[in-house]
């Protein structure tokens, strides 16, 4: 049953740095700075696939200001894979980047580093080294990279073929045997950055002793450290990683160790100078981005609507070095392509393919977009062509509450009401009304369609080799407030407020008497990254028992100093009083300054002892995995007007039902909504990075370039369902939103497209020449 | 940075110290109105060789006066200020200005000015599509000389204006037209905050039959390389009793005088077919006005 009577949980409340952060944002670290600070920047190779043959530093050296330079043979030559939420020897991942190497396998890959007194400097330094290059083929497209002959990108790796992953259920020949309708469709997607905010920015410092202390925008902290100590060959416990208040925005993409960070260091240490590197836009836009796939879908149907059999392959460009390429595929495949809906025979096979374009990185929904626009649009064009409903249709094939979770069967779907957000989110968008596909007259033409994603994650429990562990210190203080901290960061989604309703509801006090206390690695326990849809479930789980363990002291020393029981007694905003007695009470800061206070207190009265037992900061500690990985169930239903003069879209109404256990901020988890269809919204119908055929350089530099939409383009009227379905896991019964609300907006689009047109179009972005071309008029 | 080599940043409160810095720096002195479109181009590295900036404000260049005969507009004055020209409500004849200023974004409004949106010469931009349309005058100022040139005679190229070193745009004139006349202007664009595919301007004067007495067609936005007239759609209207049939005839007809370029916003067989739909609903638009 759904706990009502919550204080804090539950509330619309406001963002502690909503103020700090619209008036300049003093935590962000791109706003840090140390005093005699120089300023890196890096050399970029010009080639897509070369050999460095010579660099020549001298003139650059020599440039007054200019206080050190490194090229590959300057950096240690440890191999490395960037991805934070996996251990650095993970055997799961293979290592191939350097910081520093002599063979460059993408346009923009960094050659060598400067540090200057001014950015200036460092980059007029940048303009006096002289590389010689050997140039080498290079190859763009992953099919065309798996093809006898195409140039070899690593050494070894036969047609450039990473990984070819796989997995079958049952026996899927026999399963399209069985099918009375057989459906087949290839579904491609294309490169799109986050466009985080803040840029990547990060500050090191070493001390005499060699040790590093590195401020950076990063969104894990642990994993900074970790992948610094690995790649400079030193033991962890050399390098502090320090907690920004807040970052601004990582969408996935600050999971990863770029370059700046070890340069940084290396530099620092060389220098014995704080060195700080900032990306530029275009820097930021080649640090990574979403994989591009192509998915083959192939489903057999029987004639009441159920699976026979599912089959699907997808080509994975993980781009010129492995990062989450193998990885990403995986998740995309379970969690985005096969286990949400139920059929006897099932069969994928991924090819994760090298080539020589600019690395893939995680991007919200991890693989999840991709798959979805292919799932949701087949479920689209089935129920079209044989009249189902589609609602009815996805219910019939998708998991129920209670069934054992597809990804793991010691779990349970406890809490999973995509029924309802299927039914409520139909009745508010009007789906009954739903005219027939194309039968819209006018130049401009509406259409509603609809997308779901029935399973997906509140963390990572149960993946191997990834982390998923979270810590919590929580400390009273004598005003009877507390601090929380935690080494989760906050990307922007609003976890820091979060998590402080959490632990004040567990603690009893008010929302604002808890305050987020940042530290840095050395001081907090660990915490795996803000990444997958894991901090309110996971890291609010860990900040919910440390606030349990805190209130159990802070009880223990009420009954001492109140001579009750403890069991009688109970917290509530900020006072503590004996249940049944509210007349017998004693605020929370009498207790934490008794606690806190000398062995003799001398008050109006004269000296009293106080007793040993009330002795003692008051505090709690955890660190704790969830016991399970609660599944959100979502459905997203969009109405879209197309111009078939012009082919442009617009988005006009969006209804957003998602069952996420418990809403903990609503004014947060709406914020969340409303950027997941933003950049869905994007993903659908405009953005994508552009690449030059020849030389594989980005085009794409800045947000001239890259279309993203403005407020101008989001629908105006965005209406959230959220469904408290009360996840028995998860604290105070919340589970997971953040990813979920970005996977469904694109095959949401694109079956609203096809509603309003009768045209379905296959491959993103949506763009208006496409249309135009499917409609035959260009 | 991109102004590596400045050296002078230079407030002139007259046009005499505006001569006497750009004669110091010659081709290497830039104006600055608002410094919107500067501001890209100091980003993307391409003001590498300047070494003077010359500032504006102070000349007194702002401001707006609308008479019997037209309107006049001051260089520096800002979109935003634009807009609140009292005119724009109410004269169908600027009914392209009107539409044109419904598309930067706000922050771009509160900055950008009439004088820098022309000068500069960028086939991208809405407001100088519809100040062709509606036949703008500019006043040229340089050293002690003043001169009048028509707003096609500013367009030198892609990003190049005609100015000479040390001249600069102080008003902009547009008059009103003879008889029943409207304009209208519409934009076709990837985001809000984004650059035109095509944009489409259009001022028609009919007769009480009807008639197109006059009519000027202006497209930009990658359809050459500075905003274009389409003579040959021009020629089928004029003099003709207008039809939904004659319309769409002309508006197809643009295709004739424009040469699309293809780049990251759009295909030239989009911008082609694009031209001609524009037109069209932007000729429509403003017939719908006359009434
Ligand atoms: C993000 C963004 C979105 C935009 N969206 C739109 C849009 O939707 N529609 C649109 O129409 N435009 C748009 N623009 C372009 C905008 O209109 C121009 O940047 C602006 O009009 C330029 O005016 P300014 O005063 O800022 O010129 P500046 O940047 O100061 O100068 C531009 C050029 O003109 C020269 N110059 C300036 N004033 C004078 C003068 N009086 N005499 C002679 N030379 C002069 C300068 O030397 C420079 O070469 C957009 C721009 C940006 C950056």
């Amino acid at each position: 049953m759904l706990m009502t009577n919550l204080n804090v949980v539950g509330k619309r409340v406001l963002r502690q740095d909503a103020y700090e952060k619209v008036v300049g944002g003093k935590g962000f670290p791109v706003n840090f700075s140390l005093p005699g600070m120089l300023h890196g920047k890096m050399l970029r190779s010009p080639y897509p696939h070369a050999r460095i043959l010579r660099i020549d530093t001298s003139r650059a050296e020599q440039l007054p200001g200019v206080k050190a330079v490194m090229t590959p043979k300057d950096v240690p030559q440890i191999p490395f894979n960037p991805i934070f939420f996996m251990p650095a020897g993970s055997m799961g991942i293979h290592r191939d980047m350097l910081i520093l190497s002599d063979t460059v396998r993408f346009a923009g890959q960094p050659v060598a580093a400067v540090a200057a007194t001014t950015v200036a400097i460092a980059e007029q330094a940048l303009q006096l080294i002289d590389v010689e290059y050997e140039e080498l083929l290079a190859v763009f497209d992953p099919e065309e990279a798996m093809k006898e002959g195409a140039p070899e990108i690593h050494v070894g790796v036969k047609n450039n073929i990473r990984d070819t992953p796989s997995f079958s259920a049952g026996d899927v020949e026999a399963g399209f045997k069985d099918a009375d309708y057989i459906f087949e469709g290839t579904y491609e997607t294309q490169r799109v950055h986050t466009c985080y905010m803040e840029p990547r920015v990060c500050v090191s410092d070493t001390d005499s002793n060699g040790h590093i202390t590195i401020y950076s925008s990063i969104g894990h902290l642990f994993g900074l450290r970790e992948r610094m100590a690995y790649v400079l060959g030193l033991p962890v416990s050399k390098v502090t990683a320090v907690q920004a208040p807040y970052v601004g925005g990582s969408f996935g993409s600050k999971i990863d160790f770029a370059y700046i960070e070890a340069l940084s260091a290396l530099l620092s240490a060389k220098t014995r100078k704080p060195v700080r590197f900032e990306h530029t836009r275009y820097e930021d836009f080649i640090c990574n981005a979403r994989h591009p796939m192509k998915v083959h879908l192939k489903t057999g149907i029987k004639k009441d609507g159920t699976f026979t059999a599912r089959y699907a392959s997808t080509l994975c460009d993980t781009s010129a070095y492995s990062t989450h390429g193998p990885e990403v595929i995986l998740v995309h495949a379970y969690f985005g392509l096969m286990l949400g809906y139920r059929s006897p025979h099932m069969k994928w096979e991924g090819t994760v393919v090298f080539t020589n374009n600019m690395p893939g990185g995680a991007f919200r929904g991890y693989g999840a977009p991709q798959a979805a626009f292919a799932v949701e649009s087949q479920i689209d064009e089935i129920c079209d062509k044989l009249g189902f409903d589609p609602i009815e249709f996805r219910l019939k094939n998708t998991p129920r509450q209670g069934d054992p979770h597809p990804f793991n069967p010691e779990w349970k779907l406890n809490s999973y009401a995509l029924d309802e957000c299927l039914n409520k989110g139909a009745e508010r968008m009007g789906w009954s009304q739903r005219a027939k596909t194309g039968s819209a007259s006018g130049a401009k033409k509406r259409g509603i369609g609809m997308a779901a994603h029935p399973l997906w994650v509140s963390g990572c429990v149960g993946f191997p080799d990834i982390y998923e562990h979270s810590g919590a210190i929580i400390r009273l203080n004598v005003d009877g407030t507390a601090y929380l901290s935690s080494a989760t960061m906050d990307i922007g989604s609003g976890q820091n407020t979060t998590l402080c309703q959490i632990a004040a509801e567990e603690l009893g006090l008010a929302f604002d008497s808890v305050r987020m206390a940042p530290g840095n690695t050395d001081n907090l326990p660990f915490d795996a990254p803000t990444h997958a849809s894991r901090v309110t479930y996971s890291s609010g789980n860990a900040v919910k028992v440390a606030a349990a363990d805190a209130k159990k002291n802070l009880l223990e020393v009420a009954a001492t100093v109140m001579e009750a029981n403890v069991a009688d007694l109970e917290v509530r905003d900020g006072m503590i009083t004996v249940k049944g007695s509210p007349a017998q009470a004693m605020s929370v800061a009498d207790v934490v300054k008794r606690a806190e206070s000398p062995f003799m207190v001398i008050g109006a009265q004269g000296p009293a002892p106080t007793t040993l037992k009330e002795k003692g900061t008051i505090m709690g500690i955890s660190s704790v995995a969830p016991p399970a990985n609660a599944s959100p169930a979502v459905a997203e239903f969009v109405e879209v007007e197309v111009d078939t003069e012009t082919g442009q879209v617009k988005v006009l109404r969006a209804v957003y039902a998602h069952d996420l256990g418990r809403v903990v901020n609503p004014a947060a988890a709406e914020g969340q909504v409303e950027g997941g269809l933003q950049q869905g919204i994007g993903f659908a119908l405009m953005e994508k990075m552009l690449f030059d055929p020849e030389t594989g350089a980005c085009l794409t530099s800045d947000f001239l370039d890259y279309k993203m939409p403005t407020a101008v383009e989001m629908p105006s009227k965005i209406e959230c369902i959220f469904i408290e379905s009360n996840e028995p896991t998860g604290p105070f019964g919340a589970k997971s939103l953040a990813e979920a609300c970005l996977i469904v907006p694109a095959p949401a689009i694109a079956n609203a497209i096809y509603n309003a047109i009768g045209v379905r179009i296959r491959s993103l972005p949506i763009t208006p020449e496409k249309i135009l071309a499917a409609l035959g008029k260009l | 940075m991109a102004l590596v080599k400045l050296k002078e940043f230079c407030i002139p409160e007259s046009p005499g110290q505006v001569s006497a810095c750009a004669a110091k720096y010659g081709d290497n002195a830039l104006i600055l109105g608002g410094g919107s479109f500067i501001h890209g181009l100091e980003a993307r590295g391409l003001l590498s060789e300047v070494e003077a900036l010359i500032d504006i404000r102070k000349l007194g260049l702002a401001g707006m006066a609308a008479t019997g005969e037209g309107v006049r507009i001051g260089a520096m004055t800002t979109f935003a200020e634009l807009e609140k020209l009292p005119e724009l409500a109410s004269a169908a004849w600027l009914g392209a200005l009107k539409d044109a200023l419904t598309y930067p974004p706000m922050q771009i409004k509160n900055v950008a000015t009439v004088g820098g949106c022309i000068a500069a010469s960028c086939p991208f931009f809405d407001i100088p599509t519809a100040f062709l349309a509606l036949d703008a005058k500019l006043t040229v100022s340089g050293a002690g000389a003043k001169r009048e040139i028509g707003l096609a005679e500013l367009f030198a190229g892609l990003f190049e204006n005609s100015l000479e070193p040390g001249e600069l745009i102080t008003e902009v004139r547009l008059a009103k037209p003879a008889g029943r006349a409207a304009s209208a202007f519409i934009k076709l664009e990837g985001t809000a905050n984004d650059l035109a595919i095509v944009n489409a301007a259009v001022r028609i004067s009919v007769d009480a039959a009807g008639v197109c007495q006059e009519v000027r067609i202006a497209l930009g936005g990658g359809v050459g390389d500075s905003v274009v007239r389409s003579a040959s759609a021009e020629k089928l209207l004029l003099g003709q009793k207008l039809s939904a049939d004659l319309i769409q005839h002309a508006a197809e007809a643009v295709g004739q005088d424009i040469s699309p370029m293809e780049d990251h916003r759009a295909t030239a067989a989009y911008r082609l077919a694009m031209a001609k739909v524009i037109t069209r609903r932007a000729l429509n638009q403003a017939l719908s006005r006359l009434n």
